[in-house]
């Protein structure tokens, strides 16, 4: 690469400085490295106000433990001097948090504030399951709410065992039951039974009747209580159900429609059909879950005010402060290193593109659609798009005109298939938003313009090496790490401004050239070997 | 691991231009852009061609308003044949070749053509249909009809001459020859052929037809290899003079030899494409080297 001297300098020095502003904030980084990489962060403050009442006064509450999907930390206890707090260690690993006071006819308020890191996790079903011991025998049990043994419990089961052929179906048939029952924001104590009866039922009553079935089956099954974290502030809990499935216990969702699944922001306290707040009764008591969304790097043990103090200069501000959202700031980050990558494809592999952010916008709209179905959605819509510029092209309209009514076709299409998937249920036909439409829109219009340039079977062609250079950006893009990266080390813009220098003046063969003048390489090498 | 992926034995080694290396080392310092119009519009180069007479078909008229297309068209019926072109026009989109029959009548594609169709193709041209979008003009010209000597090797379609000049030196050149594949064109992507030239010596070399080399064109008997080619003199100098007539030092002239009048200067190109190098088994750059 022959590079002029002045400029020589001037991309040594541009590299010196962005790798000498990297290191000072490498070791602070490295030595924070955070294995557990959660995928949501959360403070949580429950909030509890009373007033005690003639004698004794308790409240008991539950409170999450660590484990191998959630993390809690920084817990932080404020009541007044007159409460008596306890922790309390009960059966199946719960732990329950107590306050006690004999200062009766008083007002008293409690904050219980923690951090909570979640990760999703899925969970593999196998067909069948193996025997069990006889130590779970407790969660065969019938109980008064989960009226495993009676007979409409009976009849309904032996309904759903019918035309299963392993254990895995009769649970996809437990589930698909209770997930179909209409959901209510039922406030009551609904068990197994009146959950059948009333054919509608919040998480409490659809959990019931879920274990209810599986213990009736002889799968031993338990209630989950918790709450689905999300930025604000609310008083309702939730319950889920877990099916114990060879030593693993495995979650399932009957009301939110999570099988075999638990999403990151389930906040997992305590097993048991069991409410999660308990107080002596008769007394004034009000509650709320203040819940709020913290900022983090998923792959740093460090909290925002020490990324603050990290030294040099990160973007860590712009996420703090929220000036940009989130969503925004990622796009604009990777878009140089999308931009490099194709430059890259298109310069010294020899791919040919619409466009150079073309392939990466794609890829940032397949995040929002899925890979395959995005794919899949793109090249449907692309090949309609030719199909019905054919005619048009055959009545000689002019390029905008019939451009115009290529798009206006194709709007009505993704409207008409968002409206189809939502009516029945196809999930992927529902997820083209704002975003991704303008990008097909665009790509289809490239595509369009190259049919009328090059003819139908280079557009093609080009098209296909499109695709493949999406899919290349997809990889590298969708690595989570690669935002928080970026925000941590902005420097890496000025690398990849030298890296681009090197591009522009880069005269090698690219690899496709390669393939094309292969019949000169083979008669140079002849010529040497003379 | 970098000279892998950057090539950088076979840069070395090979005497091969690439894409890179046309952008940065001919086109970017030889071709300044704001004289790309003079080549790219049919117009203007041909304004700069009659002007230094070199020789190429005769310009019968230039239409830019639908207001202008009768009276244009009525001035050109007192030829025989006349080629119908968009100045801007990409791919070869909108090109018609109109001959009179025995009768007078105008024909197009072995199909009588009506005056009124004449004119809405014309009108087409000038909204833009074939230079997207964009406004363009009409070139009417003169028809070429193609010099014996390539009816032996192939009867159909416009041959013409490639020819690569650098600072006013022809580099490589090749002849392009429609084929039965290739529906009259004489374009290498579309099936067409190319056949190399001895630069020195003005004989045809062997020919290409994107896969393999072989001694005669792929519809014919004719021994191409070796052939002379007429003219080659006359081709030269045109190429030569314009090569200087234009303010563009790297360019792909193309050139077709008429019956009557010799070697006519059809269009010069600033982007020229490099399977060129695959026709003739030379990489670009030895032939450079050797010129300077």
């Amino acid at each position: 690469m022959n590079l002029k001297p002045n400029l020589k300098i001037a991309l040594i020095i541009i590299t010196i400085i962005a790798l000498i502003s990297i290191g000072f904030k490498a070791k602070p980084i490295l030595g924070n490295y955070d294995d557990f990489n959660p995928e949501k962060v959360y403070k949580i403050t429950y909030r509890f106000f009373f007033k005690s009442g003639d004698k004794n006064t308790t409240l008991k509450t539950y409170i999450p433990t660590t484990n191998s999907r959630q993390r809690i930390s920084g817990e932080q206890i404020k009541n007044d001097s007159l409460l008596f707090f306890t922790k309390q260690k009960e059966k199946h690993q719960n732990i329950r948090a107590i306050w006690e006071t004999n200062d009766t006819n008083s007002y008293h308020s409690i904050d219980y504030e923690f951090i909570f890191e979640g990760k999703a996790k899925h969970y593999k079903i196998p067909n069948t399951f193996n025997k069990l011991s006889e130590e779970y025998d407790e969660y065969l049990k019938a109980t008064n709410d989960i009226q495993s043994n009676d007979s409409i419990i009976n009849t309904l089961a032996s309904g759903l065992i019918q035309n299963t052929k392993n254990d895995r179906e009769i649970i996809k048939n437990i589930f698909d039951y209770v997930y179909e029952i209409p959901s209510a924001p039922i406030i009551t104590l609904t068990d197994a039974l009146t959950t059948i009866k009333q054919n509608k039922a919040s998480c409490n009553g659809k959990s019931r009747l879920f274990v209810a079935l599986c213990r009736n089956m002889g799968y031993p099954a338990r209630v989950k209580g918790g709450i689905i974290v999300e930025n604000a502030n609310k008083r309702t809990s939730h319950a889920w159900v877990e099916v114990l499935i060879n030593q693993t216990w495995v979650p399932f969702d009957g009301l939110n429609n999570h099988f075999a699944f638990i999403p990151a922001n389930y906040l997992e306290l305590y097993q048991g059909d069991k409410p999660l707040i308990t107080h002596t009764a008769d007394i004034q008591f009000d509650y709320s879950y203040q819940i709020d969304e913290v900022n983090h790097v998923s792959f740093l043990k460090m909290n925002s005010e020490e990324l603050h103090k990290l030294p040099g200069f990160s973007l860590w501000n712009l996420v703090d402060k929220k000036i940009i959202p989130k969503g925004a700031l990622n796009l604009l980050l990777l878009l140089p290193i999308g931009g490099l990558l194709v430059a890259f494809l298109r310069n010294i592999v020899g791919l040919k593109t619409f466009g150079v952010f073309l392939p990466v916008l794609i890829a940032f709209s397949l995040s929002h659609t899925g890979f395959v179905s995005g794919i899949a959605i793109f090249v449907g819509l692309i090949m309609f798009i030719g199909l019905i510029a054919y005619p048009f092209d055959k009545l000689r309209l002019l390029y905008t005109p019939k451009l115009v009514i290529s798009l206006t076709i194709m709007v009505s299409l993704i409207v008409v298939a968002t409206h189809f998937g939502v009516k029945n249920n196809i999930e992927w036909l529902t997820k083209l938003t704002f975003f991704p439409i303008i990008i097909l829109t665009i790509s289809a219009e490239r595509f369009s313009r190259s049919t009328l340039e090059d003819g139908y079977i280079k557009a093609m062609d080009k098209l296909f090496q499109t695709l493949i250079a999406t899919s290349i950006s997809y990889l590298i893009l969708s690595w989570t790490w690669l935002p928080s990266v970026l925000i941590l080390f902005p420097e890496i813009v000025l690398l990849i401004v030298v890296l681009a220098t090197f591009l522009g003046r880069y005269i090698g063969i690219r690899w496709i050239e390669l393939f094309r003048f292969k019949p000169l390489f083979n008669s140079e090498n002849k010529k040497l070997n003379f | 691991m970098f000279s892998i992926i950057f090539n950088k034995k076979s840069i070395a080694a090979s005497s091969v231009i690439g894409l890179n290396e046309r952008n940065i080392k001919l086109i970017y310092p030889n071709n300044p852009k704001k004289h790309y119009p003079l080549a790219d519009d049919k117009v203007l180069t041909k304004e700069i061609l009659h002007q230094n007479d070199i020789p190429c078909a005769k310009t019968y008229a230039v239409i830019e308003y639908n207001s202008d297309i009768k009276k244009a068209w009525e001035s050109c019926k007192q030829y025989n044949a006349v080629a119908i072109k968009p100045a801007n026009g990409c791919g070869g989109g909108g090109i018609k070749i109109l001959k009179k029959n025995k009768e007078g009548d105008w024909m197009s594609s072995g199909e009588v053509i009506t005056d009124r169709q004449v004119f809405q193709h014309m009108a087409s041209i000038i909204m833009g249909f074939f230079s997207l979008g964009s406004h363009d003009r009409v070139l009417i010209e003169e028809c070429i009809e193609p010099h014996p000597f390539f009816h032996e090797i192939y009867p159909q379609g416009v041959p013409d001459f490639r020819i690569i000049t650098l600072n006013n030196t022809p580099l490589m050149g090749m002849l392009r020859m429609p084929t039965d594949r290739s529906d009259g064109k004489a374009n290498l992507h579309q099936n067409g052929v190319g056949i190399g030239i001895d630069m020195k010596e003005g004989r045809l070399l062997e020919v290409y037809d994107g896969k393999k080399y072989s001694n005669h064109h792929p519809d014919s008997t004719f021994l191409v290899n070796g052939a002379p080619i007429p003219y080659w003199e006359e081709i030269l100098e045109i190429c030569i003079s314009t090569a200087k007539a234009f303010p563009l030092n790297y360019l792909g002239i193309d050139i077709v030899i008429d019956k009557n009048k010799g070697p006519q200067i059809m269009e010069i190109n600033v982007r020229p494409g490099l399977g060129i190098q695959l026709v003739n088994k030379t990489g670009l750059k030895e032939v450079i080297k050797e010129a300077i």
